[in-house]
């Protein structure tokens, strides 16, 4: 698949070439680094097992399939707007680029910036613009990979709709589409690189991710209240809304105009289609000809930061810190207790696990406004409303998806190698470290936001709601137990994160989310049909069941083994 | 004779604090230039710098009598750079790990394969030639990093630590390799903390410290008579602090106040 998608992209070498890059070099780089994706490096020195190979296509698989299932969820409004497909596609393609948009910056993103190569490409004769292409063809690459599983099933539906010319004009703005979401992002961070200062250059990428998340499901979630009224879109004309065709995403609609003319309600919009084509290119050129030139420079000053020695003497017996002092409460072992630091102060310093967890925080924030906005009334109608339902049912799983996040992005690190530290120190089992790590990460991530979350709760539903907050913690961690149980179960900072693995792993994990937030929110309703008294009683007995059933994941998981260990690594 | 590398007044910063503090420095076609200075003193900032991997600094630097700035790909193309840590694809084998650095040398395919399986061989690497190099060894690395630096034949070789995990007799065959190259007259700029060797090979050897060039001379206008060993002299213009003091107190730090007892 990357030989042919390698192929594909060398095809318009001409333009790579006036574009600065030196074609010879541009081919090497982006070839070398495929084939390194495609080898899973050594763990503590071992090789890939046969079961390891077939893990990863059966992963590959079901990353297509979850591609599929996107896909097949994104084709609401083509089958809504059938009669008026400029509105339509205008509706797919913003949805699809919010979804692609977050998928790059969380997933992508720190590629583009990755100074891991510097002492091996930046003193080789190799221009900025190469570098800088290579590095945005390579993720491109990768994009686009998880981009065709979600539109097969957009394009079967236009065919169908719209006939063989609908299938064959399909592919085309759906091509623009990823080049405009892929260049927007590096644009921005090429901005941004250039703007600011090296040294602060990481940090106000993480401030921009976790903003540029917010802004971008803002946009969406609170947007949708209003799609999802019927009679808003029976009502609806594209006319009212004539400002959309300011938007890349009508552009790339009006590309339609090739194929129907007739069927734009916008008049004199068919010529956007022309902008479809040039922004991709527009956008490409701007950002290699002016953010590119000085990539290198800045790339290599990024990492270049030393610190002054601190000028203070070192005090014996100083005053414990937060996270030995939670540590101590927290644990009973002294590997649960190391662990816990490590996990604990890892994850503050290290740039990539803030650069790939924090955005995913926008989440529950934006849902939180969401879930006040969605209704579209007055403030004391509002709370009347939602208090007689349990929303809060869902605002207690949604912070699952911080606690998730965290946890499973806490086992990759560009430095695995350093792990070597558990193999040669006197462990009795790995799960102790294991253990401790894992509760470093749910008091600093989880505990904060659920009594953030219960006080609220607590405060709109009242004391009742005490139940329903015990439970979803309870289940919340067990589920996320179990997805370390089977899947992730690994020594913390450990396991080396390569390029294909990254692909759509946010999206995918948002929708596990979203399912298993959907199964426990039917769950918890459908409880709460029945009479109160007899809901609070099942409630309890399901607390408890909860619980006992984390109470024994938990002894297993803080029990395992380095044989058991060994056997996670082989099957992951 | 015109200097093949000429500095002059290289200061480096990041943020508030000076790496390098206006050096000036000039290296002659077919030298050897010993490049020493404690840990931080500068000495990676100024190979980085001569490397084209910094760019941000102040002061000129001349390479083959073109500046740095101005004539960065051309510099690049002459200089054969192996670096301090063993940094390489090691999802590689070596056949590939080459081909691609060759490559990006302008190098023609064929080229690439005849000097490649050479410098493996004599390197005793012929028979790992294609297998990954993330189970090989830090020496074996560190081989095919140097293999990496000279592929090219370039007429300046920067090598930061290149002795790094060698056994013995690697160690021996890279210091004929240095003489080898020497008496090809090409430049070598050798940064080492080993200072037997540096002063067996330098033809001048450079002391940094704190970013500031503390000492430029052959080994005997360093030694000025004093019949001091490298080693010696270094630890006299660098170290404040007496070091069997330090040694001292480092090895009491192991034992337990109170009782003494070991683990």
């Amino acid at each position: 698949m990357n030989k042919i998608l390698l192929y594909l992209i060398m095809l318009p070498a001409g333009l790579w070439k006036r574009l600065g890059a030196d074609v010879t070099q541009l081919k090497a780089i982006l070839s070398v680094k495929l084939k390194m994706d495609d080898r899973k490096p050594l763990t503590m020195g071992r090789p890939q097992s046969d079961a390891k190979k077939r893990k990863n296509k059966f992963n590959s698989t079901l990353t297509f399939i979850v591609g599929l299932f996107i896909g097949f969820m994104y084709i609401m409004p083509m089958i809504m707007f059938r009669s008026e497909p400029y509105m339509g596609l205008f509706s797919f393609y913003t949805m699809l680029t919010v979804l692609l948009t977050f998928g790059l910056i969380s997933d992508f993103s720190n590629v583009l910036v990755d100074t891991r190569d510097k002492l091996i490409i930046f003193p080789k004769p190799v221009n900025d613009r190469t570098i800088f292409l290579s590095r945005a063809l390579h993720i491109f690459i990768y994009f686009f990979r998880s981009v065709f599983p979600m539109s097969v099933i957009p394009w079967i539906l236009w065919g169908y709709l719209h006939g063989w010319k609908g299938a064959l004009w399909f592919p085309i703005p759906m091509l623009f589409l990823t080049f405009i979401c892929l260049f927007l992002v590096m644009g921005c961070y090429m901005l941004l690189l250039k703007l600011s200062k090296p040294e602060r250059f990481k940090d106000i990428i993480g401030y921009f991710q976790i903003a540029f998340s917010i802004i971008v499901f803002s946009t969406f979630y609170l947007g949708m209240p209003y799609m999802r009224q019927t009679s808003f879109l029976e009502q609806f004309d594209i006319r009212t809304v004539e400002w959309i065709k300011y938007t890349p995403t009508y552009w790339l609609a009006a590309c339609w105009y090739w194929v129907e003319p007739a069927t734009a309600k916008l008049s004199g919009t068919g010529w956007l289609s022309i902008l479809a084509v040039i922004t991709p290119f527009a956008m490409l050129w701007v950002t290699v000809k002016l953010f590119a030139p000085s990539f290198v420079r800045k790339l290599s000053a990024i990492d270049g930061v030393e610190v002054e020695p601190v000028k203070r003497k070192v005090k014996q017996g100083s005053k414990s810190k937060l996270h030995q002092t939670l540590g101590n409460i927290f644990n009973r072992t002294d590997a649960a207790k190391a662990g816990f630091s490590l996990a604990w102060l890892q994850t503050a310093r290290s740039r990539s696990f803030k650069m790939k967890v924090y955005p995913g925080f926008a989440y529950v924030f934006v849902y939180f406004f969401y879930l006040f906005l969605s209704a579209n009334v007055p403030f004391d109608e509002l709370m009347e409303t939602i208090t007689k339902k349990d929303f809060h049912i869902i605002l207690l799983y949604m912070t699952s998806l911080i606690l998730l996040s965290a946890i499973t992005n806490m086992n990759v690190t560009e430095q695995y190698k350093a792990s070597w530290i558990y193999y040669s120190s006197p462990l009795d089992k790995p799960g102790s470290i294991m253990g401790g790590a894992f509760k470093a990460l749910w008091v600093k991530y989880y505990m904060p936001f659920v009594f953030i979350v219960s006080a609220f709760v607590l405060y709109v539903w009242g004391v009742k709601a005490i139940v329903d907050i015990v439970l979803a913690t309870s289940n919340v961690t067990v589920y996320v137990l179990v997805i370390m149980y089977f899947g992730n179960r690994y020594l913390p900072f450990s396991m080396p994160e390569q390029m294909k693995t990254k692909v759509g792993k946010t999206v995918i994990r948002m929708i596990f989310a979203l399912l298993f937030m959907g199964c426990m929110g039917f769950a918890h309703f459908a409880l709460s049909s029945l009479y109160q008294e007899v809901a609070m009683w099942l409630k309890l007995l399901l607390t408890l069941l909860s619980l006992a059933a984390l109470w024994t994941l938990w002894d297993s998981y803080i029990n395992t083994s380095w044989q058991q260990l060994k056997m996670a690594e082989d099957a992951a | 004779m015109e200097p093949i590398i000429s500095i002059s007044n290289l200061c480096k910063q990041y943020g508030e604090k000076t790496v390098l503090n206006n050096i000036n420095l000039d290296v002659y076609p077919g030298q050897v230039i010993g490049y020493i200075g404690p840990n931080g003193a500068g000495k990676s900032t100024t190979v980085k710098v001569l490397t084209g991997v910094i760019q941000d600094y102040t002061g000129h630097v001349q390479v083959a009598g073109k500046d740095l700035r101005e004539n960065l790909m051309d510099i690049k193309r002459m200089i054969g750079y192996v670096p301090e840590l063993a940094e390489l694809y090691d999802l590689l084998t070596p056949r590939e790990y080459l081909h691609f650095t060759g490559t990006l040398y302008g190098m023609e395919a064929s080229l690439i394969e005849e000097r490649m399986v050479k410098m493996l061989d004599s390197f005793g690497l012929a028979d790992n030639i294609d297998q990954r190099m993330d189970s090989f060894s830090k020496g074996m690395r560190q081989k095919v990093l140097l293999a990496s630096g000279l592929l090219h034949n370039p007429s300046i070789v920067i090598l930061d630590e290149p002795l790094s995990g060698l056994d013995a007799n690697a160690v021996i065959l890279v210091k004929e390799l240095l003489q080898r190259l020497k008496q090809e007259g090409k430049t070598i700029f050798y940064c080492s903390h080993m200072m037997d060797v540096v002063e067996k090979v330098s033809d001048t050897i450079v002391l940094i410290d704190k970013g500031t060039i503390i000492a430029n001379g052959t080994f005997a206008e360093l030694r000025a008579g004093s019949g001091e060993s490298l080693e010696q002299i270094f630890s006299k213009l660098t170290m404040a602090d007496n070091l069997i003091e330090k040694a001292g107190s480092l090895a009491s730090a192991m034992t337990n106040n109170n009782t003494n007892e070991q683990l």
